[in-house]
């Protein structure tokens, strides 16, 4: 399983994850059973001590010694039992030890005042660990005398810390077991919730060897748009090798008249080379005007691209307009713009070149004196207006020229394939355009672009 | 009129230079950038006509090139792609027109002399010196609404004057715009055809169209005026 793979990422990082939680879990715990165990310890220490200073008592000579049967915790009369008890006089003399104590001495460095209690560890090398809790005590006799004496009690350390190593193990080892079971269940989790995306890849892997047309987009929320996205991209392109396919076609086709003419007139012996020079040129403009023709229309994309970024419409209208002043300088044209500021738009830029570049030109061919270049822009679509002042259009002007043209109709006038290739192009944005009458009196061009995500849902 | 055509389709640019001089222009052709390149700096140029798709040095680089050294005269584009960006770019690095492939070479030669025109200072296709009208795309002359018959020379050489009208045209300028750069220069022959125009155009010297600045040139002093004046 590489890193590439997404069910490597995600069980490695939960696996990282996990035990770091675990780790921190673990320490955290076994701490504060360690400082429980330690409290249990110190409890047990009083339990004990309380004990041993219940048991003491003034004997028949006036000492403070311990009845034969005290009634003590049997484990203080077992030797080596893990619990022992003494009492020093004031001197630092034991007076009494209980019977588990064998073989060892108690040597107190520090000893507590009457009513403090010390709490200590005794750790002699190679001897049982011990925690120690002395308290002074100033025993009040029956003759009213006083004197005070040391009670001690110690338990050995290791029952305890064997305690907290099992418990430590025993922590370990469930977590060991949670973890590998969440992993488990994860995998099983991560195979189920990946299906949708290696059913995705597996139908994409069909669309390429042409068993399926399309992916289904019924995919969980988060894969919808992908898929839609995928939808869109693999319909523009069949569109477009189609388009690209019927253009060839046409091309094709179209130029094979003026060809057959070309040939029949070199043949021709009724002609004069006059009249053969003016109908070879006549022939040559045709197949010149097709090329261009279909050649642009090829060129159009339509904005298939998904990497596509929002092209700014202000400055392609004041560079074309820049160029056609240049160009139309005798005309001494006055163009005017309204272009709402910031108007963006996301297409091809060769595309919005080509519609704004050929309406612009139309505009100053046909104007007397002033252009408007007008550029509405809102949430669902662009709309370029172009207003020139000249004679205008015909009435059937829209039907001859955009619907024939759209057609890729052979008998295009000349002035009209500019604007042919503009209704095509706006078409494979699933935009429009409508012809008019303007304002300042000669024709309005109106080309509408919907936004990606306004546009009719359409299929090829 | 001295015209660069830099082109590098030996056939297309053959005709042009044909073409031109048949129209009575002086031609200098290049076949490729560099080339191009040289003439158009070594050389008074009116008009350069540049092949966008050039080998060597582009027709771009070319035309940057060219602006970049203060060659600001005319300069038309050719060109097979007619993208609009293609033609935005061109004309943004300093072209002043393009013309796209294929095309009639009448065309090319009515760009060619409205740029010509427009480099002096003329707005109109026709141009108006007093009662003089020469009009550049019928390539016909009128001197008070009567036709003027004039060789082709001889409206070259009007065409000269007129479009530098007011301005001092010395022989040698005249004798590049007009002729072969090998051409033998005999300053007679000038003298000759500025008779000859002087004749056709007033013939009673009622006003003077022309006037010799000696040892300097000629000029044509007739004010300019816009054509609906007339």
């Amino acid at each position: 399983m590489s890193l590439q793979s997404l069910r490597a990422r995600v069980l490695l990082w939960v696996s990282v994850a996990l035990i770091v939680l675990f780790a921190i879990t673990i320490v955290g715990l076994a701490v504060i059973f360690q400082r429980s165990s330690e409290l249990a310890l110190r409890d047990a220490l009083q339990v004990q001590l309380l004990g041993l200073i219940a048991a003491a008592e003034e004997s028949e000579d006036g000492e403070l010694s311990l009845p034969d049967d005290p009634g003590l915790d049997l484990s203080l009369t077992v030797p080596e039992s893990g619990v022992y008890g003494v009492i020093w006089d004031a001197d630092g003399v034991p007076i009494w030890r209980s019977a588990s104590w064998v073989g060892r001495e108690w040597f107190v460095t520090q000893w507590p005042i009457p009513g403090e209690r010390i709490y200590l560890t005794i750790d002699e090398g190679g001897l049982l660990e011990l925690e120690a809790l002395l308290m002074g005590i100033r025993w009040d006799f029956h003759d009213g005398s006083s004197l005070p004496y040391t009670f001690g009690i110690a338990l050995a350390r290791e029952p305890y810390l064997a305690r907290e190593a099992a418990f430590r193990r025993n922590l370990i080892g469930w977590f060991a077991v949670v973890t590998v079971t969440m992993l488990i269940v994860l995998t099983i989790v991560l195979r189920y919730a990946l299906k949708p995306l290696r059913r995705l890849v597996h139908e994409v892997g069909e669309i390429e060897t042409g068993r399926r047309q399309v992916v289904t987009e019924r995919l969980p929320s988060e894969l919808t748009g992908l898929a839609r996205n995928l939808n869109f991209l693999i319909d523009s392109e069949r569109r477009r090798s189609i388009r690209y396919r019927n253009t060839l076609d046409d091309l094709a086709h179209s130029l094979k008249t003026p060809l057959a003419s070309i040939r029949a007139l070199l043949t021709d012996r009724g002609v004069d080379d006059e009249a053969k020079m003016r109908a070879l040129d006549r022939e040559v403009s045709r197949m010149d005007q097709r090329i261009g023709y279909q050649l642009r229309r090829a060129r159009a994309t339509g904005g298939t691209g998904l990497g596509l970024a929002p092209v700014a419409l202000g400055p392609i209208v004041e560079d074309i307009v820049d160029t056609l002043d240049k160009v139309y300088r005798d005309k001494q044209v006055s163009c005017e713009f309204d272009i709402e500021a910031g108007a963006r738009y996301q297409g091809d830029p060769g595309d919005l070149n080509e519609i704004l570049g050929n309406l612009i030109d139309n505009a100053y061919k046909y104007c007397r004196k002033r252009v408007l270049v007008e550029v509405k822009s809102s949430v669902e679509r662009v709309e370029i207006v172009i207003h020139d002042d000249g004679p205008g259009l015909p009435e059937d002007a829209e039907e001859a020229v955009i619907e024939r043209g759209a057609r890729a109709d052979e008998s295009i006038p000349g002035e009209g394939i500019g604007l042919a290739v503009v209704a095509e192009t706006a078409e494979l944005y699933q935009g429009s355009v409508r012809l008019g009458t303007s304002p300042l009196g000669g024709t309005a061009v109106r080309v509408i672009l919907p936004r990606r995500g306004y546009r009719l849902e359409k299929k090829s | 009129m001295r015209v660069l055509i830099v082109e590098d389709d030996s056939s297309l640019s053959r005709s042009l230079v044909a073409e031109f001089e048949a129209r009575g222009f002086k031609v200098l052709s290049a076949p490729d950038g560099r080339e191009g390149q040289y003439l158009a700096t070594e050389y008074p140029v009116d008009l350069a006509i540049i092949d966008l798709g050039l080998p060597e040095v582009s027709g771009i680089e070319l035309i940057k090139s060219l602006r970049a050294a203060s060659r600001d005269y005319p300069i038309l584009v050719l060109t097979a792609r007619d993208r609009w960006q293609d033609k935005v770019e061109a004309l943004k690095i300093g072209a002043d027109d393009y013309v796209t492939k294929p095309f009639h070479v009448e065309e090319l030669i009515a760009r060619a002399d409205a740029l010509l025109r427009r480099a002096g200072g003329w707005a109109q296709s026709e141009l108006v010196c007093g009662p003089i009208m020469l009009d550049t795309r019928s390539q016909l002359v009128r001197l008070e609404g009567q036709q003027v018959e004039l060789t082709s020379f001889e409206y070259r050489l009007l065409e000269y004057l007129m479009l530098h009208a007011g301005e001092v045209c010395s022989k040698t300028q005249i004798t590049e715009a007009l002729y072969d750069q090998d051409f033998e220069r005999d300053s007679n022959v000038i003298e000759v055809f500025i008779g000859r125009l002087r004749r056709k155009l007033d013939p009673d010297s009622a006003f003077k169209p022309i006037e010799t600045l000696r040892g300097r040139g000629y000029r044509m002093v007739l004010p300019r005026g816009a054509p609906e004046a007339r």
